[in-house]
């Protein structure tokens, strides 16, 4: 009887358990109405099935949000799903031309919206633009987020380019005057990401003093765009759906119900199965299935380049300062071979850091060839030769032996097995290692990349995409114990230096395609660079989808033309 | 046996304390955080400084570890960077029952990140561990009272290839037969991902439905091993000289297997059992991973990966805890399943 008693006991305590976690029906704490600061209630989230008849897209993210407010994001998942259900001052079509979105237009030197000097940038709203819960949306909005932007009680992810602007003027609800101390060219590719409601956010930031824990962060009951927030389970999935009070044109597919996948293989075999409609970040490896699946793959460029990054300064290998060394690395990997075999023949070795710039990329930069025979000749004339005959150069009693380090993902992985190898054939040395992200990526003092332990470093990147800008070779980033938080782990060129900074405030296009140019000139001549393939971003379309175009800044510019076929 | 029980829990309570001490040494020492703060391009370096600070990353190991434990709200801290520390701290600390906010999910209390995917992963965990038990019970008190028969020659081999397969070959593997050929072949088809489908809704049957492979995939490595060793407790208890007495008292065959046999055959199992309870709240970090289930594995292991501390240490403190809760439980077990056993 003790026993029989006991295992009921246990049986009803692990079937209550269980029946109180993910089968309940209540709503999850995080979207419960919010408190009386906040938005306007909404209805607690229903978790029944839509109506019968509505059109729901299920979208895959390879990674969860982290936030959803644009104050505290800072992952690309986050950041593109901001085209559902907030506001862009512009976004960019398929050409990654931008396009004025909240504006009447888009200000230019012609139209009077930037200053002759560059330091003044007037924007103009239209009129009838509003949020979700009816409110309009104004000039004070953008003053408010830029005010919590650059407010240092919040812990913004990133304040760039905010903490450029001086002031920002309102003389009424539809105009915007920002001011600038100096010239800041890269404003369109950067500025008005992310409106924040200054009627929902203002009061929760006179309360509490920050933004850091307000409830619309996680749930953002208010938005602008075409869809609204509606529910987010952690780890699960987020639904938005359509916005009742879009100013634009409503969307055709009623619910977006994005489902957070993050193993690659269980992505694929979901899409290939027709449980999502949309892939992203797709493994090369796995395209062909997808294909044979009926998906549409597209890659769409995104500034975004693999790449090698050379370091050359007291603490890398001496080699490293010698031109002819650094292109014989260039020259002894067969690019187009990792291109063909390890990536399916599915990208191209990109010319340039610029390469998904043609704009900028003018005239565009030529590749060194693969040719292991001029590589060692290069080697040869610089004086590192195999003295000691133990199959690896040396000079001077140093072995030619460089450290090449990138993280663990497995591609890359891949291509330093190839390069140890090919690198291998000219006599020189490679010594490869992997760190998880959070610890190659680390400051000075606690990254191998950051505190100089290594010559060749590899990872993607962009320059400010789709504008030029870049940062990382500015002398006064070079990281050391004076400023541990620098990002320039590679050299610094004073020439270079100077051309960066230049740039950086060229207000006139042409010009700034002429200091662009010399860059790219300097990085190719002097190999401070080797791009190893294009890194676009791979989308999986589902064939019930239709009316899906791409763009690499802002994916989702023409959500509202999305349907789904009968 | 309530003098004992309470001696334990003291007993717990520095234990906690050194563990919790190890793990956020090793924490602060496996990279940074800020690292990945900067998305897809390497964090601005203003941005660096700024985070650091606000985040008080800057001060030192012993320093963070005390505002981690007691909190900071005694203490003026520096938010705006220009030397002078104007604002007060708000951290209470986790004895006063602050476990702090995540640092990916800026603000979200620890408590909350935790407890959402809590329930989750008992659900998961707590079904495939009922049907574990129960399953390899029945297989392998069946293997022991037919040893070497053409059913245990089979069970063995079927568990041995059970064992020896890697759980994401398992996982992937069911998943691609199950839900994708299953479904080109025509036949009745089971979900790949999730715990619903959007266009039906998360009702109990849908999340049934959705639990079959996760569960299959966790259920089948630890199935063949429970049963292994059932079966070697239940042949080595059956060999006893008291099972031989009850036999030759005439004692039905069902009493003296269930009764006499399996209750001293339960001992080391209820060892290995309590061992495994408090790491069904760890979750099944691969499983998780392959079917995007939402529960504490996939929360670990996101969290882990970006250096969020405060909720990386929530996990593992929960989990320091249920071990000790359960060694306490799997004690008094003990007394009850064998007389012989006392602690007072």
């Amino acid at each position: 009887m003790k026993q029989k008693l006991f295992f009921v006991l246990v049986v009803t305590a692990l079937v209550l358990t269980a029946c109180g976690g993910g089968v309940a029906t209540q709503a999850p704490v995080e979207t419960e109405a919010p408190v009386a600061t906040e938005a306007p209630a909404t209805e607690a989230p229903a978790t029944e099935p839509p109506a019968a008849e509505a059109k729901v897209a299920t979208f895959i993210w390879t990674q969860e949000f982290d936030s959803l407010s644009p104050l505290y994001q800072g992952m690309w998942f986050s950041e593109i799903t901001q085209q559902f259900w907030l506001c862009w001052a512009w976004q960019f079509n398929e050409k990654n031309e931008a396009f004025p979105y909240l504006l009447t237009e888009l200000p230019s030197v012609e139209n009077g919206g930037i200053s002759e000097d560059g330091t003044q940038i007037t924007m103009h709203l239209r009129d009838d633009i509003k949020w979700s819960d009816n409110e309009p949306l104004t000039s004070e909005d953008f003053k408010f987020t830029w005010e919590m932007f650059t407010d240092t009680k919040n812990t913004v992810s990133s304040a760039y380019p905010y903490d450029n602007i001086t002031s920002i003027d309102t003389p009424d609800e539809q105009t915007v005057v920002i001011n600038f101390e100096a010239p800041f060219s890269p404003w369109l590719a950067n500025l008005w990401q992310g409106i924040l409601p200054s009627h929902i956010l203002r009061p929760v930031y006179d309360a509490e003093g920050t933004l850091d824990n307000a409830e619309w962060n996680l749930a953002p009951t208010v938005g602008c765009g075409p869809y609204v927030f509606d529910e987010w389970e952690s780890g699960s999935f987020a639904r938005f759906t359509t916005n009742p009070n879009y100013w634009g044109e409503p969307p055709k597919i009623d619910e977006i119900f994005v489902r957070f996948v993050p193993d690659d293989a269980s992505q694929t075999a979901a899409l290939v199965a027709g449980d999502a409609d949309l892939g992203a970040f797709i493994p090369y490896s796995d395209i062909p299935q997808l294909k044979e699946a009926g998906m549409t793959l597209t890659t769409e460029p995104s500034g975004f380049n693999e790449g090698w990054f050379f370091r050359i300064d007291d603490k890398s290998h001496p080699a490293m300062h010698d031109l002819n060394v650094r292109k014989a690395l260039a020259m002894a990997i067969d690019r187009e071979a990792v291109n063909r075999d390890l990536l399916l023949g599915l990208t191209k070795v990109p010319a340039s850091y610029w390469d998904s710039l043609p704009f900028y990329n003018d005239p565009p930069s030529e590749n060194y060839p693969y040719d292991p025979e001029a590589a060692n000749a290069l080697l040869d004339e610089a004086g590192w030769v195999d003295s000691n005959s133990d199959g690896t150069r040396d000079k001077d009693g140093v072995e030619l032996v460089l450290r090449y380090g990138t993280t663990t993902r497995e591609i890359r992985q891949d291509l330093q097995a190839v390069a140890q190898q090919q690198l291998a054939e000219v006599g020189i040395g490679v010594e490869i290692s992997n760190y998880d992200a959070d610890l190659f990526f680390a400051g000075y003092g606690e990254g191998p990349a950051a505190n100089g332990e290594l010559d060749i470093m590899e990872w993607s990147d962009a320059p400010g995409f789709p504008d030029p800008d870049v940062y990382y070779w500015l002398c006064s980033e070079i990281a050391t114990d004076e400023n541990p938080a620098g990002s320039n782990w590679f050299f610094c060129d004073e020439e270079l230096d100077a051309l960066i900074q230049q740039q950086s405030t060229q207000m006139d296009a042409n010009a700034r395609q002429e200091t662009i140019s010399q860059i790219n000139q300097m990085f190719h001549d002097n190999v401070y660079w080797v791009g190893m393939w294009q890194d676009p971003d791979v989308w999986a379309v589902g064939p019930r989808l239709t009316g899906v175009k791409f763009s690499g800044v802002t994916p989702f510019f023409n959500i509202t033309e999305w349907d789904i076929a009968e | 046996m309530i003098r004992y029980i309470v001696n334990r829990i003291l007993q717990g309570i520095p234990l906690l304390f050194i563990i919790s001490i190890i793990l956020f040494v090793l924490m602060m020492n496996m990279g940074d955080p800020i690292a990945t703060m900067g998305g897809r391009s390497i964090t601005r370096s203003s941005d660096r400084v700024r985070l650091t600070r606000q985040l008080g990353l800057d001060q030192p190991v012993y320093v963070q570890y005390l505002y981690w434990l007691i909190g900071n709200d005694w203490a003026k801290i520096d938010l705006d960077g220009d030397g002078i520390e104007e604002s007060n701290g708000t951290r209470r600390g986790i004895l006063r029952g602050d476990f702090g906010t995540s640092l990916v999910n800026r603000g979200k209390p620890v408590t909350k990140v935790i407890g959402e995917r809590l329930p989750n992963t008992l659900l998961l965990m707590v079904a495939s561990e009922i049907i574990i038990i129960l399953g390899s019970l029945l297989v392998g008190i069946y293997s022991a009272l037919r040893q070497y028969s053409i059913l245990d020659h089979t069970i063995t081999a079927l568990s041995f290839i059970g064992y020896s397969m890697p759980i994401f070959f398992i996982a992937l593997l069911s998943m691609y037969l199950f839900a994708i050929l299953f479904k080109r072949w025509g036949l009745p088809y089971l979900p790949t991902v999730g715990m619903f489908d959007p266009q039906v809704g998360k009702t109990t049957a849908q999340v049934l439905w959705h639990m079959v492979l996760p569960v299959f995939s966790i259920s089948i490595i630890s199935f063949a091993a429970y049963s292994r060793y059932i079966r070697s407790t239940m042949l080595e208890v059956m060999s006893q000289d008291y099972i031989r007495t009850a036999k030759s008292k005439g004692l039905p065959r069902r009493e003296v297997v269930y009764v006499h046999a399996l209750k001293n055959a339960s001992l080391p199992i209820v060892t290995v059992v309590g061992l495994d309870l408090p790491l069904l709240l760890g979750g099944a970090v691969v499983t998780e991973r392959i079917f995007a289930w939402p529960g504490m594995g996939r929360l670990f292991l996101d969290h882990v990966s970006r250096l969020d501390m405060p909720v990386v240490m929530g996990i593992l403190l929960l989990i320091a805890v249920a071990v000790i809760f359960f060694q306490i439980v799997t004690d008094i077990v003990y007394a009850w399943l064998d007389p012989r056993i006392r602690y007072d």
